[in-house]
C-alpha cells in the first residue's frame, strides 16, 4: 500500500509539472501566431493607409459613409448573425458572388480586349463546337472504340484548333508552309462580324442553355429551363440599346449579365424556391443602397472623399515618369499571362511527374533508390534560390530556343520550372494521403491501374493536389528575381498582345517604383501596386478555398 | 420523361445556334485589317543612370506614337552589354560610361555594331551625413577613402576630420558609375575598394547616408537633386589649389565641376534600318537637347551636339 500512495503522490507531482510544461508551450505557441500575425498585419495596415490615404477624406466624407453605409449594413448584419443563421449564410453567399462576379467580368474584358480577341475566341469556339460534334457522333455509332476516338478526337483537335504541324512548332522549325487549322483560317480572316454579334454563339448561348438546363433540373420543368434561357438571352442583347447609355459598351454589359447577373439570379432562384433565409437577399441591398446613397449625399453637401493612389486612372493606366499618372494596367495584363503560361506548363507536368512518382515508380530494387534519389532532388532543387533559375531561363530559353528576351513566354517558363518542384511534392503528399486501402478496393473489384488511378486516386487526391497547386501560383504570381534576370523589362507601357511579346509583370513594376528617385513613387504608387499584387493573390487563394471546399464536399 | 425534355431542349438550342449564325452571316461586320501606322517594338536596356532619361523619351514617343511598344530596363551599362545588347536582343544600351574594347569585340562576334551617341551628362555627386562638418574634398582625398587599400578613418585622410571610421556607400560594379569613378577618381593604377555597402538601388546609398553621420557615398546628380534635404553634397576639388566647385547643371555645363561625365545611348546599327527604332532615336536626339532632361537632374546635350548626333544618325540609317 506504502509503495502505491508513494508512486500515486509521484504521479501527481509529474502531472503538475507537465500541465505547466503544457501551459508555457501554449503560451509560446500563441506568442508565435500573435507575433507573426501582428507583423504581417501591422505591414499591411500601413501599406493600405498609404495606398488608400482614408485620412485625405473630409470629416464629414467619413461620418456620411459611417452613417448610411456602417451602421445599417453592421446592424442588419449582427441581427442576422443573432436572429436566423441561414438569412446570414444566404447574406455573405450573395454578396460574395456579386463580388466573384464582378471580377469575373473585369477578368473577361482583360481577356478579350487585351489577351484573346473576340474573333479568337468565335474561333476557337467553332473549332471546339466542331470536335464536340465529332465525338458525339463518334460515340453514337462506334460506342466501345475508345481508343480510335482518342486517336480520332487527336487528329481533329490538330485540324480545328492547333493546324498541321501546330502553328508554334512550324514557326519554330521555320517550316515554309503548314496547313492552316479551322481556327486559324476564321481568326485570320479579313472581315469578321462585329464583336457583340460573335459573343452571342460563342459565349451567350453556352451560358443560357447552361443556366436554362440547371433550372430545368431543379425545377423539373421545360417551361421553366427555357424562360431562363430565354432571360439570359434577351438580358445580353439588351445591351446592344442600353451598353452604351450606361457606359460599359455592348460587350462589357454582356459580360456582365453573364458573369454576375446569371449566376446572382439563378442563386436568388434557388434561395426563393427553397424558402430558406430569404431575409439575407436584402443585405447585398442594403450595401449598395447605402454606398449610392452615401455618394449622393457627400456630393450634395460638398465633403471631399479621400485621393487614393489606388484608384480607377490607377488600375487602367500605364506606369509613368509622374506619380500622379503611374498606373498598373499593362504589367497586370502581363502578370495574368505569365499565370497563364505557368499553370498550362506546370500543372500538367508536375502532377504527372507525381502520378508516376508515387503510382507508377519503381519502389524496390535498384531501381527503387534512383527513384527516392530523384525524389530527394526534387526536394533540394525546391529551395534553390530563384534567382539560379532566373539564370537558367536566360540560358535555355533566351540564348538556346531563340526566345524573345522579357516576353512572357519565357518569364512563365523561368517561374514555373521554379515552382515546378513545389507542385511535384505538394502533389505527390495528396496523393500519398489516398489510403491503400481504397486502392486495393478498386483493384479487388477488377479494375486495372489506369481505371483505379483514374476513378478513385485521382478523385480523391484532387482537393488536396489543388490546394497546394494554388499556393505554389500564389508564390509565382509575386516572384521578381528570375524575371530581372530573362530581362522583363522595368517600364511597359502596352499591354502583351500575344505570348511572345515582351511584356511587363507587377512585382518587376513594383520594384522599379522603389527604385525612382522621386519619393512619391516609394510612398504612394508602389504601396497602391502591393494592394493591387496582395489582392489579386487573395482572390487566387480564396477560390483556391473555394474549389477545395466544393471538391470534399461532393466526395 | 428525361428522354423527351432532352430532345426538345436540344431541338431549341440548334434553332438558336442556327438563327444567330444567320444573322451573324447576314450583316453587321467588321474589317479586321490594321490601319498601317508606326508600329513594332524598341527594346532599350542599359545604365540605370541613364533609365530615367530613356523612360522619359519612350513615355514622350508612344504618346505619338501609340503603337509602337518601346520597352526600357535598367541593367546596370555592363549588364546590358555582356547580357542583352551584344547578344544581338536589345536594340539600344544605355551607358554611364564610353563602351569598353571587349564590349566591342563581344558584339562583333554577334556581328553588332554598336553606334555612339553623347545624349546629356551628370555630375556624379558625393554626398555626407547632413551633420558633417566636411565641406570640400580633393580627387586624391576621394581615391584615398575609395581605393581597395583604403583608409579607415576620416583624419587618415585630413587631420581637420574627426577621427571615425567611414561607412561607404556606392553602387555595385556591374554599374558604369561605379567604373567611371574607378576609372577617373580613385584612379587607373588602383582598384574600387570592395569595403563598401554595393548597390543597384541609390535609394539605399542615400537612405545610409542620412542613417549614418560617417557615411560618405556617390551618386548621379539627379538623386541628389530630389533629395537635397536628406544627404549634404560635398564640393570638390580636383588638385590642390584649384578651388572647391559644388555640384549644380550649370556648373556641369560649363566645364567647372570636375566630376561631370558624359552619358551615352548605342544603339544596334542593324536595328536602326528598322523603322520604329530610326524614328524612336531621332526623338530621342532631338529631345536630348530640351529642358526634358534637365528636369529630370541631368545637363541636355546642347545643339552642336545634337546637330553632331543627328547628322551621325542619318549617315547610319540607309533607307
Amino acid at each position: 500500500m506504502a509503495t502505491q500512495d508513494g508512486l500515486e503522490t509521484s504521479r501527481e507531482g509529474d502531472q503538475q509539472v507537465s500541465r505547466m510544461r503544457g501551459r508555457i508551450f501554449e503560451a509560446m505557441c500563441l506568442a508565435a501566431t500573435a507575433i507573426g500575425l501582428v507583423a504581417v498585419g501591422i505591414l499591411l495596415l500601413y501599406v493600405t493607409a498609404d495606398a488608400i490615404r482614408p485620412f485625405s477624406a473630409d470629416p464629414g466624407w467619413h461620418l456620411v459613409f459611417f452613417a448610411t453605409l456602417v451602421v445599417p449594413s453592421t446592424g442588419f448584419g449582427l441581427y442576422l448573425y443573432a436572429r436566423d443563421g441561414n438569412a446570414g449564410k444566404v447574406a455573405y453567399t450573395a454578396l460574395g458572388l456579386g463580388l466573384i462576379g464582378v471580377l469575373l467580368a473585369g477578368a473577361l474584358v482583360i481577356l478579350f480586349v487585351e489577351i484573346f480577341p473576340y474573333g479568337e475566341w468565335f474561333a476557337l469556339s467553332i473549332a471546339l463546337a466542331i470536335l464536340g460534334a465529332v465525338t458525339v457522333v463518334h460515340r453514337r455509332y462506334r460506342r466501345h472504340a475508345e481508343t480510335e476516338r482518342t486517336g480520332l478526337l487527336i487528329v481533329t483537335l490538330l485540324v480545328t484548333v492547333f493546324g498541321i504541324p501546330p502553328g508554334a512548332i512550324a514557326e519554330l522549325l521555320g517550316l515554309p508552309f503548314y496547313i492552316p487549322s479551322v481556327r486559324g483560317l476564321i481568326a485570320s480572316s479579313p472581315v469578321l462580324p462585329l464583336d457583340w454579334i460573335m459573343l452571342v454563339p460563342s459565349l451567350v448561348l453556352p451560358v443560357a442553355a447552361a443556366a436554362g438546363w440547371f433550372v430545368r433540373g431543379r425545377r423539373e420543368s421545360n417551361r421553366a429551363g427555357l424562360v431562363t434561357a430565354g432571360a439570359v438571352i434577351v438580358g445580353s442583347v439588351l445591351g446592344v440599346g442600353l451598353g452604351p447609355v450606361v457606359g460599359v459598351g455592348v460587350e462589357g454589359w454582356m459580360l456582365i449579365v453573364l458573369s454576375t447577373a446569371v449566376p446572382l439570379g439563378l442563386y436568388v432562384e434557388s434561395v426563393l424556391r427553397r424558402d430558406e433565409g430569404r431575409l439575407g437577399l436584402l443585405f447585398p441591398v442594403v450595401l449598395v443602397g447605402g454606398t449610392l446613397l452615401g455618394a449622393v449625399l457627400t456630393r450634395t453637401l460638398g465633403f471631399a472623399g479621400p485621393d487614393p493612389w489606388l484608384d480607377w486612372g490607377f488600375l487602367t493606366s500605364a506606369t509613368s515618369t509622374t506619380p500622379a499618372d503611374a498606373g498598373i494596367y499593362p504589367v497586370m495584363v502581363g502578370s495574368i499571362m505569365l499565370l497563364i503560361v505557368i499553370v498550362l506548363t506546370t500543372f500538367p507536368v508536375g502532377v504527372g511527374a507525381a502520378i508516376y512518382l508515387e503510382e507508377y515508380a519503381p519502389s524496390s530494387g535498384l531501381m527503387g533508390r534512383l527513384v527516392t534519389l530523384i525524389e530527394i532532388n526534387i526536394g533540394n532543387l525546391a529551395g534553390v534560390p530563384s534567382v539560379v533559375y532566373g539564370l537558367l531561363g536566360l540560358a535555355l530559353f533566351v540564348r538556346f530556343f531563340q526566345m524573345p528576351t522579357g516576353s512572357v513566354i519565357v518569364g512563365g517558363l523561368a517561374v514555373g520550372l521554379l515552382i515546378l518542384p513545389i507542385i511535384i511534392i505538394s502533389a505527390q503528399e495528396a496523393i500519398r494521403s489516398v489510403p491503400d486501402s481504397m486502392r486495393e478496393a478498386s483493384y479487388g473489384m477488377g479494375a486495372t491501374r489506369w481505371q483505379t488511378v483514374r476513378n478513385v486516386v485521382l478523385p480523391e487526391a484532387l482537393p488536396g493536389i489543388l490546394t497546394g497547386t494554388i499556393l505554389a501560383f500564389g508564390r509565382a504570381i509575386g516572384e521578381t528575381a528570375p524575371l530581372l534576370m530573362i530581362g522583363m523589362a522595368a517600364s511597359v507601357r502596352v499591354p502583351p498582345n500575344g505570348f511572345f511579346s515582351r511584356s511587363g509583370a507587377m512585382p518587376r513594376q513594383i520594384f522599379q517604383w522603389a527604385r525612382q528617385f522621386d519619393p512619391a513613387f516609394l510612398n504612394g504608387v508602389l504601396p497602391a501596386g502591393v494592394v493591387t499584387l496582395v489582392f489579386v493573390l487573395l482572390v487566387m487563394n480564396g477560390t483556391a478555398i473555394i474549389i477545395r471546399n466544393r471538391y470534399q464536399r461532393g466526395s | 420523361m428525361t428522354r423527351e425534355l432532352t430532345s426538345v431542349s436540344r431541338r431549341e438550342f440548334v434553332a438558336g445556334v442556327g438563327a444567330t449564325s444567320a444573322l451573324a452571316l447576314a450583316g453587321c461586320t467588321q474589317d479586321t485589317s490594321g490601319d498601317g501606322g508606326l508600329s513594332g517594338e524598341v527594346v532599350v536596356k542599359g545604365s540605370s543612370t541613364v533609365f530615367p532619361v530613356s523612360d522619359k523619351m519612350a513615355e514622350e514617343f508612344m504618346s505619338e506614337h501609340g503603337d509602337v511598344n518601346v520597352t526600357t530596363d535598367s541593367t546596370g551599362s555592363g549588364g546590358g552589354f555582356e547580357n542583352h545588347f551584344c547578344p544581338g536582343n536589345a536594340d539600344i544600351n544605355g551607358a554611364s560610361r564610353p563602351i569598353t574594347d571587349s564590349e566591342i569585340e563581344h558584339c562583333g562576334e554577334n556581328d553588332v555594331e554598336p553606334i555612339e551617341f553623347q545624349v546629356a551628362s551628370d555630375a556624379l555627386t558625393v554626398a555626407v551625413n547632413n551633420a558633417s562638418d566636411v565641406d570640400c574634398v580633393t580627387f586624391d582625398e576621394l581615391s584615398q577613402i575609395w581605393r581597395e587599400d583604403r583608409t579607415t578613418t576620416w583624419s587618415d585622410v585630413n587631420e581637420e576630420w574627426p577621427n571615425q571610421e567611414f561607412s561607404l556607400y556606392g553602387p555595385a560594379n556591374t554599374s558604369g558609375t561605379y567604373d567611371w569613378f574607378n576609372e577617373n577618381v580613385v584612379g587607373e593604377e588602383y582598384s574600387h575598394t570592395a569595403d563598401h555597402q554595393a548597390t543597384e538601388d541609390d535609394n539605399q546609398i542615400v537612405r545610409g547616408i542620412e542613417d549614418n553621420e560617417n557615411a560618405m557615398g556617390y551618386f548621379g546628380y539627379a538623386y541628389y537633386q530630389e533629395n537635397s534635404d536628406r544627404v549634404k553634397a560635398l564640393e570638390i576639388e580636383q588638385s590642390e589649389g584649384d578651388g572647391c566647385t559644388e555640384p549644380s547643371l550649370s556648373n556641369a555645363k560649363d566645364g567647372s565641376y570636375p566630376m561631370a561625365r558624359p552619358l551615352f545611348i548605342y544603339v544596334n546599327k542593324e536595328s536602326l534600318q528598322r523603322e520604329e527604332v530610326y524614328e524612336f532615336v531621332k526623338f530621342y536626339l532631338e529631345n536630348a537637347e530640351t529642358n526634358l532632361v534637365q528636369d529630370i537632374g541631368y545637363v541636355p546635350s546642347g545643339t552642336d551636339l545634337r546637330d553632331e548626333n543627328l547628322s551621325k544618325l542619318e549617315e547610319n540609317y540607309d533607307a
